[in-house]
């Protein structure tokens, strides 16, 4: 069972299908409010799905997605990202010929409080301070790193109360995704939830309160990260433990 | 005339024509830039814009700037129209298909407007003087300059709507990513509409001004043809290189058609701009202002 916090988001008994594929079988999860959720599995086991499916892009053949309370099932995307549920897609998506502080400023496109924005901007000026200082550079000249920041940047940019990270650490050097890392803990701090999709299994579960195992589309693992973490099962299958490494 | 004043008028009349082309260029870009979609329709829908401008000037007795508003909004509603009921329904299907959807648009396009408005002028009379002015020994048509000066302001205000406006900065992101536009909150359709619609304006505009300078008895539609060289030349969805390129390619015929149509027998600055597209092609194929593709993995 899920923590008994108040969830902010519930997911139940999703099935989504690409044509004849079932990416996912009747996943259900929930992340209470202000926490972080891992999400775990291997390639292809259905974890980027999820997060394209909450985030509207993908329609599922069955199942609801409760936001607050709120079936988002069937919302276009658009009006999904108003109820601040927001998704870092996988790649960083980003807009590379733009400047980072158009990209930032695209991030809150679909809010309409000027002084909100403005607050925002500061905050993640003042999470990643590299921001700033290029803040006049084009989006595509940046690193990996600095990248990922500004995909982050940008999310907050929305005011999310529901921030939904696809692979983060993906293609960056142990020393840079433990810096990104370090900003979730102060994301939630301030009243954002997490849902983090990762490969990389031992990052997600020391950052997260909560996790979820997915295979295959299916859930068959879930509880305190903790608890995961000590878990032999997981640690022989995801943690790489008893592998030379 | 001295030469180089001859030179010099042929470059400014090459601009003036210029600044016409990049409109209806610009109609083009803007669709191409948040759809990567194709109109190879443009130069019907400046006829269109133009034709429908001339009826409401000279059926409902209306001035220039009335004609111009009752254009702007019927053919507003009908870029509206074909981008809702035509293009929403067919958005993803291949873009080849989607392109050739709009040379078909196009032939009916023609097809329709001999019918409907056949008796009726086909352009706005100009408001301005018929005499040309000389200004040193070369004879100015007021007409062209109004034309030009319309044409720079439109081309200024489009300028500040996609680089300083919340939409125009919805529709760089659009163009740049769609699934980052998407991951964001702008609304795809309601923006692939905004375009359209100005695909509408822009449609009156230069089709009414190109009706001041050509005196009417150009086929209006072929400035569609000009226009493939132009946005390729300025690199397909670059606002700037587009308007530059405009430029570039009305001097260049100017200028051509000034010195080698009496020698070559005329009509080969029509070519020329292709003559130019291509060369470029082998030089640049992302064209002269564009920028190659580069991704960092």
């Amino acid at each position: 069972m899920p923590p008994s916090a108040k969830a902010l988001l519930e997911v139940q008994e999703l099935h989504v299908s690409y044509g004849r594929i079932r990416a996912l079988q009747g996943v259900s999860l929930a992340v209470p409010e202000g926490s972080v959720v891992a999400l775990i599995g291997a390639n292809g086991a259905g974890k980027s799905t999820l997060l394209r499916t909450i985030s509207g892009i993908v329609r599922p053949r069955r199942g609801t997605v409760r936001f607050l309370g709120e079936d988002l099932v069937g919302l276009p995307v658009h009006q999904i990202v108003r109820r601040r549920v927001v998704h870092v897609p996988e790649g960083r998506g980003m807009l590379a010929r733009m400047t980072v502080l158009e990209n930032l400023r695209i991030g809150g496109f679909a809010r309409r409080d000027g002084a909100g924005k403005a607050r925002e901007l500061e905050r993640v000026f003042a999470l990643f301070p590299v921001l700033q200082q290029r803040r006049g550079q084009l989006a595509g000249s940046l690193s990996g790193g600095e990248q990922q920041m500004l995909a982050i940047g940008r999310a907050m940019m929305a005011g999310p109360r529901l921030l939904m990270l696809d692979e983060p650490s993906l293609g960056l050097a142990p020393l840079i995704v433990r810096e990104i890392f370090r900003i979730i803990p102060r994301l939630t701090a301030e009243g954002t939830a997490v849902l983090l999709v990762e490969q990389n299994a031992r990052m997600a579960l020391q950052c997260a309160a909560y996790a979820y195992v997915l295979q295959t589309g299916q859930v068959v693992l879930s509880g305190p990260a903790a608890d995961l973490l000590a878990n032999p099962e997981v640690q022989r299958a995801y943690l790489g433990a008893g592998a030379p490494s | 005339m001295p030469d180089l004043a001859f030179l010099a008028f042929l470059i400014a009349d090459g601009a003036l024509a210029g600044s016409i082309y990049a409109l209806v260029a610009l109609a083009f870009v803007v669709v191409y830039k948040a759809s990567r979609m194709m109109n190879f329709a443009v130069g019907e829908w400046t006829m269109l814009g133009a034709r429908t401008t001339a009826m409401a000037s000279h059926t409902l007795g209306l001035g220039l700037a009335g004609a111009i508003g009752v254009g702007s909004v019927a053919m507003v509603g009908l870029a509206l129209f074909f981008n809702r009921v035509v293009l929403r329904p067919l958005i993803s299907r291949s873009l080849l298909s989607l392109i050739m959807l709009t040379i078909g648009v196009g032939m009916v396009m023609r097809a329709a407007a001999t019918v409907v408005f056949a008796g009726i002028p086909a352009r706005v009379a100009s408001p301005f003087p018929i005499e040309p002015f000389v200004v040193a020994g070369l004879p100015v048509s007021l007409d062209k300059i109004a034309a030009a000066a319309i044409a720079a302001a439109c081309i200024a205000a489009l300028s500040w709507f996609f680089h300083g406006s919340r939409t125009g900065l919805a529709l760089r992101a659009m163009a740049s990513d769609q699934q980052v536009a998407l991951a964001v909150g702008i609304d795809l359709h309601r923006h692939f509409a905004i375009t359209w619609g100005l695909v509408g304006v822009l449609s009156v505009l230069a089709g009414t001004l190109w009706g001041f300078v050509s005196g009417g008895g150009f086929g209006i539609e072929l400035l569609g043809f000009k226009v493939f060289p132009i946005v390729i030349l300025g690199g397909l969805d670059s606002l700037p290189g587009t308007i530059i390129a405009a430029f570039a390619v009305g001097i260049l015929e100017s200028v051509l058609a000034g010195y080698l149509d009496p020698i070559v027998g005329g009509g080969f600055s029509h070519v020329a701009s292709y003559v130019m597209l291509i060369a470029t092609l082998f030089v640049r194929p992302w064209g002269l202002f564009g920028r190659p593709d580069v991704e960092r993995v």
